[in-house]
C-alpha cells in the first residue's frame, strides 16, 4: 500500500493505544461523551428511519441554539440594535417553529410513548419565553403549527381547514398543553387518514363512483358505531370494514345502481367526504 | 427501513447504518485535527460530520480503508467520482487503467491498483488489459467492482468449482427454472470454453446469498440475467451485471447511461471560465490527456467542513496534485 501517502493519516487503534490518557482526557474535557450520549438516546427514542440524517438535524438544531444563545445576550441601546434584535428574535422564531415542527415528525404517532416525549419537547419550545414574550404557547403560533402539520402530511389547504377551525384557539389564548397534544395527534392521524382515503379511491375509482360511494358509506357506518367509549363497540366498527363485508357491500350497490348511468366520483370529492367523516367526529374546542 | 426497526434490540437497530462506525469515525477525526475541529465547538463539529456523510462528502479525501468500509461510503465515493470527472465522459476521452487510477487517486490517495485492474477486466472482458476504456464503460464496471468486490471473489469461487468439475459445497436444489433439459459437456474441456451450466451457476449463486452478509445484487436481477442464456463465462456475466440498469438502480448511486454526461452546473462554469479567457483555452495544455479544467484556485482538502463549497468536488485535486500525478 502506499505508506508514504498514508503517513499523514493516523490509524485509530495506533493513537489510541500510544496516547490513550490524552485523548480520553481531551475528549472528557471537550464533553464528547456527554454529547454523544443525549444524541444517541435520543435517537434510540425516536428510531428514525434515517439515523444518520436524524443526528445531523438534532446537532445542527443543538449548535444553532447554543450559537443563538451567545449571540442573544447583546445588550440593548441603540435604535438600529433593536432593529437588528427584531430581525434576530423573528429569525429565532421562525427556528423554534421550524425545530417544534422538526420534533413532531421524528416519530410516527403509533409509537405513543416517543411521539408523546416529543410532543412535550415541542410544547416546552414553543412554550419558552423570550425578552418581550410571556411564557406559555399562543393560540396563534399553535394554530400555525396545525396548519403546518397537515400541509407536510400532504394534506390540501381546503381539506384541512374545516378541521384546523375545529380545532384552533384565539390568537392570543394560552393553549394547555393536553389540547396542544389533542390537537397535534388529531393532525397527524387526519394526515395519515387522508393518505389512506387517496389510496383507497386509487384502488376503488377506476370502476365507478358507485362503489365509491358504497365504500364510503360502508366507513360511515363503521365510524357511527364507535359513538360512545364502549370497547365493544370498536370491534363491532372494525367487523363492517373486514374485506367480505366492504365486498358484499359494494356488489349491492352494484346491483341495486345497475341501469342506472354510472356518475363519476372525483378524487377531491371523495377526499373531501371521506375527510368530512372524519372531521365530524373531532371534538369542537370552545 | 421498515416499523421492524421499532423491535430490534439496540444494537442492531444501530448496525442497520452503521451509526456506531460513523461516530468512532466522527471521535477520530476529532483527535486528528483537534486545533482545527474545536474552536468551533465540537457540537457543531459534530453536526458538520454528519451533515456530510448525509450529503455523501464524507469520503473525499480520506484513506481507502474508510472509503471501503460501509456499502453507503462506497455507493458515495462512486457518486462523487462521477460528478468529479464526468466531463471526461463529455470530452470522449478514452483512457488507460493507470490514468483512471490516478484520478481516483485525486479523490482517494491509496486506491489501490488491483481493484482499478479488475474493473478494466470486465469492461476489457479479460483481454488486452492495455487497451483504452471509455468513461462509462469503465465507470459502470468500475461501480460493481467495488460495490460488490467481495461478492465477486465469492462466486469466482464458486465458477471455478464448476468449471473444473467439481461439486460445489452448496447444495443445488432443482428449482422450477432447471425443468428444462440440460445439456452437460462431456469434457471439462469444453466447459472451460464455454464457460458453466447458467441454471446450475444461479443455483449456487442463490445459496450463496441465503447467509450473505456482505452486498450483493438482488436475486432477481441476476435470475433475469442467468436465465438468458444456458452457459455463461465469468467475465460474460460480471459485464451483463455491469450493464444491467435494475442492478444500477439497485446500488442507487450512478443515473442510467443516457443521464451520465449531463452536468448543467459545470457546463456554465466551464462557459463563464472561457468567457474570461479571450485567447486561446490554456486548458489544451500537456496535461490535458486527463482532461481536467481550469486550474481554479480552492481551498486546501483538510479545511474545515463547513467552509467547503459544493463545487470544490468538482475542480479539486484537478488543479492541486495533477503536476505531481503526471507520469
Amino acid at each position: 500500500m502506499a505508506n508514504a501517502l498514508q503517513s499523514g493519516v493516523v490509524p485509530v487503534t495506533d493513537s489510541r493505544s500510544s496516547k490513550p490518557d490524552t485523548d480520553t482526557e481531551f475528549l472528557t474535557q471537550v464533553g464528547a461523551g456527554a454529547v454523544l450520549r443525549g444524541a444517541l438516546l435520543k435517537l434510540l427514542e425516536v428510531r428514525s428511519e434515517d439515523p444518520i440524517g436524524f443526528l445531523a438535524d438534532h446537532f445542527g438544531n443543538l449548535a444553532q441554539s447554543l450559537e443563538n444563545g451567545d449571540s442573544g445576550s447583546a445588550v440593548e441601546g441603540d435604535k438600529k440594535k433593536q432593529h437588528q434584535q427584531q430581525a434576530l428574535q423573528s429569525s429565532e422564531e421562525q427556528n423554534q417553529h421550524a425545530r417544534a415542527l422538526w420534533h413532531l415528525t421524528q416519530a410516527h404517532h403509533s409509537q405513543r410513548s416517543a411521539f408523546n416525549n416529543n410532543v412535550a419537547v415541542a410544547f416546552s419550545l414553543l412554550s419558552r419565553g423570550g425578552r418581550k414574550r410571556k411564557l406559555g404557547l399562543k393560540g396563534r403560533v399553535y394554530t400555525e403549527l396545525l396548519r403546518r402539520v397537515c400541509r407536510d402530511g400532504g394534506v390540501a389547504e381546503p381539506v384541512s381547514a374545516p378541521l384546523i377551525k375545529k380545532l384552533h384557539c384565539q390568537d392570543h389564548e394560552a393553549v394547555p398543553f393536553d389540547l396542544f397534544r389533542h390537537a397535534v395527534l388529531t393532525c397527524f392521524v387526519f394526515a395519515d387518514f387522508v393518505r389512506k382515503s387517496r389510496s383507497l379511491f386509487e384502488t376503488v375509482s377506476p370502476s365507478d363512483g358507485i362503489l365509491c360511494r358504497a365504500v364510503l358509506g360502508s366507513l360511515r357506518d363503521a365510524l357511527e358505531t364507535t359513538g360512545c367509549s364502549d370497547p365493544a363497540r370498536y370491534l363491532e366498527a372494525s367487523a363492517k370494514l373486514t374485506p367480505g363485508r366492504l365486498a358484499q357491500a359494494m356488489d349491492r350497490a352494484q346491483t341495486l345502481a345497475s341501469g342506472t348511468p354510472s356518475t363519476h366520483m372525483g378524487q377531491e370529492e371523495f377526499i373531501e367526504e371521506a375527510s368530512a367523516l372524519f372531521i365530524s367526529r373531532v371534538k369542537l374546542v370552545s | 427501513m421498515n416499523s421492524e426497526r421499532f423491535t430490534l434490540p439496540v444494537d442492531e437497530y444501530l448496525a442497520l447504518e452503521h451509526v456506531p462506525f460513523y461516530i468512532e469515525d466522527a471521535l477520530s477525526q476529532l483527535l486528528e485535527h483537534k486545533e482545527e475541529y474545536t474552536q468551533f465547538g465540537i457540537v457543531r463539529f459534530f453536526a458538520d460530520y454528519f451533515n456530510s456523510v448525509r450529503n455523501g462528502n464524507h469520503i473525499l479525501f480520506r484513506e481507502f480503508s474508510f472509503v471501503k468500509a460501509t456499502p453507503y461510503n462506497r455507493s458515495s465515493f462512486l457518486r462523487a467520482f462521477w460528478r468529479s470527472f464526468r466531463q471526461i465522459g463529455k470530452n470522449g476521452d478514452l483512457l488507460t487503467v493507470m490514468e483512471y487510477r490516478s484520478l481516483l487517486q485525486l479523490l482517494c490517495p491509496d486506491f489501490p491498483v488491483e481493484l482499478v485492474q479488475k474493473a478494466a477486466r470486465i469492461v476489457l472482458m479479460d483481454d488486452a488489459m492495455d487497451c483504452l476504456m471509455s468513461f462509462p464503460d469503465f465507470l459502470y464496471a468500475f461501480q460493481i467492482q467495488f460495490y460488490y468486490e467481495e461478492f465477486f471473489e465469492s462466486i469466482a469461487v464458486i465458477y471455478q468449482d464448476l468449471l473444473s468439475g467439481k461439486s460445489p459445497n452448496t447444495v443445488i436444489v432443482p428449482t422450477s427454472f432447471s425443468a428444462e433439459q440440460v445439456t452437460r459437456p462431456a469434457t471439462s474441456d469444453t466447459a472451460a470454453q464455454e464457460g458453466v451450466d447458467s441454471p446450475l451457476f444461479c443455483g449456487c449463486i442463490e445459496a450463496l446469498c441465503d447467509r450473505y452478509k456482505y452486498s450483493h445484487p438482488p436475486l432477481s436481477s441476476i435470475k433475469e440475467i442467468l436465465f438468458q442464456v444456458q452457459r455463461v463465462s465469468f467475465y460474460g456475466f460480471l459485464m451483463a451485471i455491469a450493464k444491467h440498469e435494475g442492478i444500477n438502480c439497485d446500488i442507487g448511486s450512478l443515473p442510467s447511461k443516457a443521464d451520465l454526461l449531463i452536468d448543467p452546473e459545470m457546463d456554465r462554469e466551464l462557459e463563464k471560465l472561457i468567457a474570461q479567457i479571450s485567447v486561446s483555452p490554456t486548458s489544451n495544455s500537456s496535461s490535458s490527456t486527463v482532461g481536467h479544467k481550469e486550474p481554479v484556485r480552492k481551498a486546501s482538502p483538510r479545511k474545515s467542513l463547513h467552509h467547503r463549497r459544493r463545487i470544490d468536488i468538482e475542480s479539486d485535486g484537478s488543479n492541486e496534485e495533477t503536476d505531481s500525478s503526471e507520469n
